[in-house]
């Protein structure tokens, strides 16, 4: 394989999009994926195309830096060798396969937050702008409204997401089964996946101390806690899957979706404000936007399994999302289960038969209203900054993911 | 020097050197009340810094490295008194990271104050525990031990002062933390069973959880790093973490040429090892002392006695017992690994080459190669290394100002090449 070959496959391997691919193919081939999503895939593709254009330049995350190191050529040598095994580190980091809850609608998701996340951060460091009070202090390479620091930052923030994602990935050897192959392949697939989500990790830690901002270390550094306890969670809820699901009410629900999917994005957007030296009033209102803005994109795609207008029967669901959890929450927990014994046939959950349960009931209304309120609070958030056309596509990316048409 | 200390053990514990009669092997260690006094405030400083579980048998491991004397192993309670604590019992002092610092997540500190349900709080405490797990004082903490005496000899040479400030204290706390997450995802890197003699975290709890606890320790050391609020100090800390993630990288591949090979043992050995050592002395010196010159004396001191602590290891894996390392032996061998004795033996026998390069994946290599390595002087030579690295130390740190602590570094990295645990 050639340098050039190994290089255009590594962003792949790690489930990125990298530099040497364009940035609207990434985005569109992902969009592309979300073809049967509630959102209009134009116009999601359109908000996101124009959020591009905003924030001046690709969204490709992983620098070249890091892409061209000798560690991840040799990862990228090592996820060779597992081709052709069942480790999960594969369908994470080439995200084409069906992930471990079977849940499309997530993989289309995780690789949309791929992207996002830095878009967000760079967004909004563009809304907020350059400090007029204490301009004095500032980095002089502005390209494009932002600072080089705060594309670090945005960078930093998809290092520590697709370093978990690799990281969610390990498999626990003592309940493997005869179908997932050898022992020894799962062995060296742990193996990599630790090294690689390790390797990320490092190189995150390396672009904050890069940043001399003791303060948004901290706060990366504690977004990383909160996401390790939030994937902790998720795992949790994970393993019990398909048998019965979490007897959560939504409070506890948003706790850990806050964790798992709000944190890092509400601490990086408030980190970017840090940087530009903008106040606290100004930090706690990007944080708002991260938080909202992740809460309700994590619940819309939550409500897609529920009003696709076609879904094959064979599509499951998690019994965690947004909408189940509301449907328990205003079922009652005897009743719900009743419902989930009634869906079973022979150990199997008829996930079509319990889908329609739960859409003749309230719980993907009260999640459509959620996703809204979460939605508003966002845009509530952004009010504070002026007005511009990066505020503008801040606002956007809202209205796309709470319209349900 | 009779002098009241609030010691860890509560308002009522005073300091005194041992009543007579001294019991007989209490004698031979035959340390001044002064030096006492000074052991015993680097074992303070221990309990303040490390906020874990440091028991008395590490205050006990430090007391005889720092005398020099660890072979002189005496009753418990003995020892206890001259660390001046009347009953040892109330001597375990189990100052715990979470509860001094309020690092890791728990109950109390939960950020969103609408949850309270139990599946929070037991998943929650579950992951405390994991991430607790090897806070137990069972480790020889030989990187705190260190980070502190280094500390305070910078101290001392700068400017005379003995106290150990609070950002250099949590140094100490931050490299053991680096470690301790770097071990918990070596283990499941290797599928190690035991580590310290008690089960590895990923055969307690699964891959799956074990690596999120390791994750969760680092971010933990990152934000206490974090709040130490100095840039310097990041970067060289930060430096650690790429360092462990690149020997581990370095530790995959292997190389054909002999001398590649070693060049690549050494530097992979710094690297998983030496570098925390050396980054964390040099930053305690940076916290204590202005003068690059320093810097560099620390870091050096801190290298070279990584560098010949990794090398002790790698030969107490091919002479030491199960029980004494904790760990199971000749584990090197059985990851594929060739570590300083194998590859000095293999100078003597080339035909342990092939082994080296098939990883020692052939039925009956392990085996083979063991006999090879203690028929051979590689176990010799690589001690023999190891003593240059000390050496190289000990010239180093003596460029420091005398102080007990700075004596106490260079017997410390003697005891690195006697300790046979």
């Amino acid at each position: 394989m050639s340098l050039r070959q190994l290089l255009l496959r590594l962003p792949r391997y790690l489930g990125a999009s990298g530099p040497l691919r364009g940035p609207l193919d990434t985005i569109s081939s992902v969009i592309s994926c979300r073809g049967q999503s509630s959102r209009s895939p134009a116009q999601w593709n359109q908000v996101v195309s124009e959020a591009e254009k905003i924030v001046g330049y690709p969204t490709s995350f992983m620098s070249l830096r890091c892409l061209l190191s000798d560690e991840l050529c040799n990862i990228a040598m090592q996820v060779r060798k597992l081709v052709g095994t069942q480790h999960p580190l594969l369908t994470t980091v080439s995200g084409f396969c069906s992930s471990e809850d079977g849940d499309l609608g997530l993989i289309h998701d995780r690789q949309n937050n791929l992207q996002l996340r830095g878009l967000v951060v760079l967004l909004i460091s563009k809304a907020a702008g350059p400090n007029s009070v204490n301009a004095s202090c500032q980095n002089y390479d502005m390209v494009s409204g932002i600072y080089s620091c705060q594309r670090s930052l945005a960078e930093i923030t998809e290092l520590i997401h697709t370093a978990l994602l690799v990281h969610r990935g390990i498999v626990n050897l003592n309940e493997l089964q005869s179908s997932d192959g050898p022992l020894k392949d799962m062995q060296f697939g742990n193996k990599i996946a630790i090294l690689s989500g390790d390797f990320l990790l490092a190189n995150a830690c390396n672009g904050l101390a890069l940043l001399q901002n003791t303060k948004v270390v901290e706060l990366l550094a504690s977004a990383l806690m909160d996401l390790v306890q939030g994937v902790y969670y998720e795992n949790s809820t994970l393993a019990k899957e398909n048998r019965i699901t979490d007897d959560i009410g939504i409070s506890t629900w948003k706790e850990q979706t806050f964790l798992s999917h709000g944190a890092l994005l509400a601490k990086s957007c408030q980190a970017a404000m840090e940087l530009a030296k903008h106040d606290a009033e100004v930090q706690d209102m990007a944080f708002q936007y991260g938080k909202h803005m992740a809460m309700s994109h994590k619940i819309n795609s939550d409500l897609l399994p529920f009003i696709k207008e076609k879904t094959g029967d064979s599509l499951t669901f998690n019994l965690n999302s947004a909408p189940v959890v509301l449907h328990q929450e205003f079922l009652g927990r005897d009743l719900w289960i009743k419902q989930i014994r009634e869906a079973q046939e022979k150990g199997r959950l008829d996930y079509a038969k319990l889908r329609e349960t739960i859409k003749a009931g309230k719980g993907v209304t009260s999640a459509i209203d959620l996703c809204r309120y979460h939605g508003n609070k966002a845009l509530e958030a952004l009010e504070s900054f002026p007005p511009s056309e990066a505020r503008t596509a801040l606002e956007n990316i809202v209205f796309a993911m709470t319209r349900f048409s | 020097m009779q002098s009241y200390h609030p010691g860890p053990w509560g308002g009522s514990s005073t300091w005194h050197s041992p009543s007579p009669p001294y019991p007989p092997h209490l004698i031979s260690l035959s340390l001044s009340p002064e030096s006492c006094f000074y052991l015993f405030l680097v074992v303070w400083d221990l309990c303040c810094c490390t906020r874990v579980f440091l028991s008395l048998r590490q205050a006990e491991g430090l007391l005889s490295s720092c005398s020099a004397q660890a072979t002189l192993c005496g009753d418990f309670s003995c020892r206890a008194r001259v660390l001046g604590a009347q009953d040892p019992v109330a001597v375990v002092f189990r100052l715990r990271c979470s509860e001094a610092c309020g690092i890791f997540p728990d109950q109390g500190s939960n950020r969103c104050p609408c949850i309270g349900r139990q599946e929070l709080f037991i998943s929650t405490a579950e992951l405390r525990e994991m991430s607790e797990y090897h806070f137990d004082g069972k480790g020889k903490a030989f990187r705190p031990i260190i980070v502190v005496l280094m500390a305070r000899a910078c101290n001392i040479h700068h400017n005379n002062a003995r106290n150990v400030q609070a950002s250099q204290r949590a140094i100490a706390l931050i490299a053991e933390m680096i470690h301790t997450a770097s071990l918990v995802h070596d283990d499941i890197i290797d599928d190690a069973s035991s580590r310290r003699g008690k089960h590895t975290v990923n055969k307690i709890w699964g891959e799956k959880k074990a690596v999120l606890a390791g994750d969760l320790i680092l971010s933990a050391a990152s934000i206490a790093l974090a709040r130490i609020g100095n840039t310097t100090v990041i970067s060289i800390l930060t430096q650690v973490i790429e360092d462990l993630v690149r020997g581990e990288f370095l530790q995959l591949g292997s190389k054909e040429n002999e001398n590649e090979r070693f060049a690549h043992y050494l530097e992979k050995t710094f690297k998983k090892t030496a570098s925390l050592i050396a980054n964390s002395c040099k930053a305690v010196s940076v916290l204590g002392c202005p003068d690059p010159a320093v810097h560099e004396i620390a870091y050096q001191y801190g290298k070279n006695v990584g560098i010949a602590f990794q090398l002790i290891d790698d030969v107490l894996d091919f002479t030491s017992c199960s029980e004494q390392m904790g760990k199971p032996t000749s584990a090197d061998l059985k990851l594929g690994l060739a570590t300083g004795p194998v590859l000095f033996a293999c100078q003597q026998f080339p035909e342990m080459n092939a082994m080296i390069m098939r990883r020692f994946g052939s039925p009956g290599d392990v085996d083979r190669a063991l006999q090879y390595v203690l028929q051979s002087d590689g176990v010799q030579q690589t001690t023999y290394l190891a003593q240059r690295y000390c050496h190289k130390a000990v010239s180093e740190i003596s460029k420091l100002r005398p102080s007990p602590e700075r004596d106490a570094l260079i017997q410390l990295s003697e005891m690195v090449l006697t300790r046979d645990k």
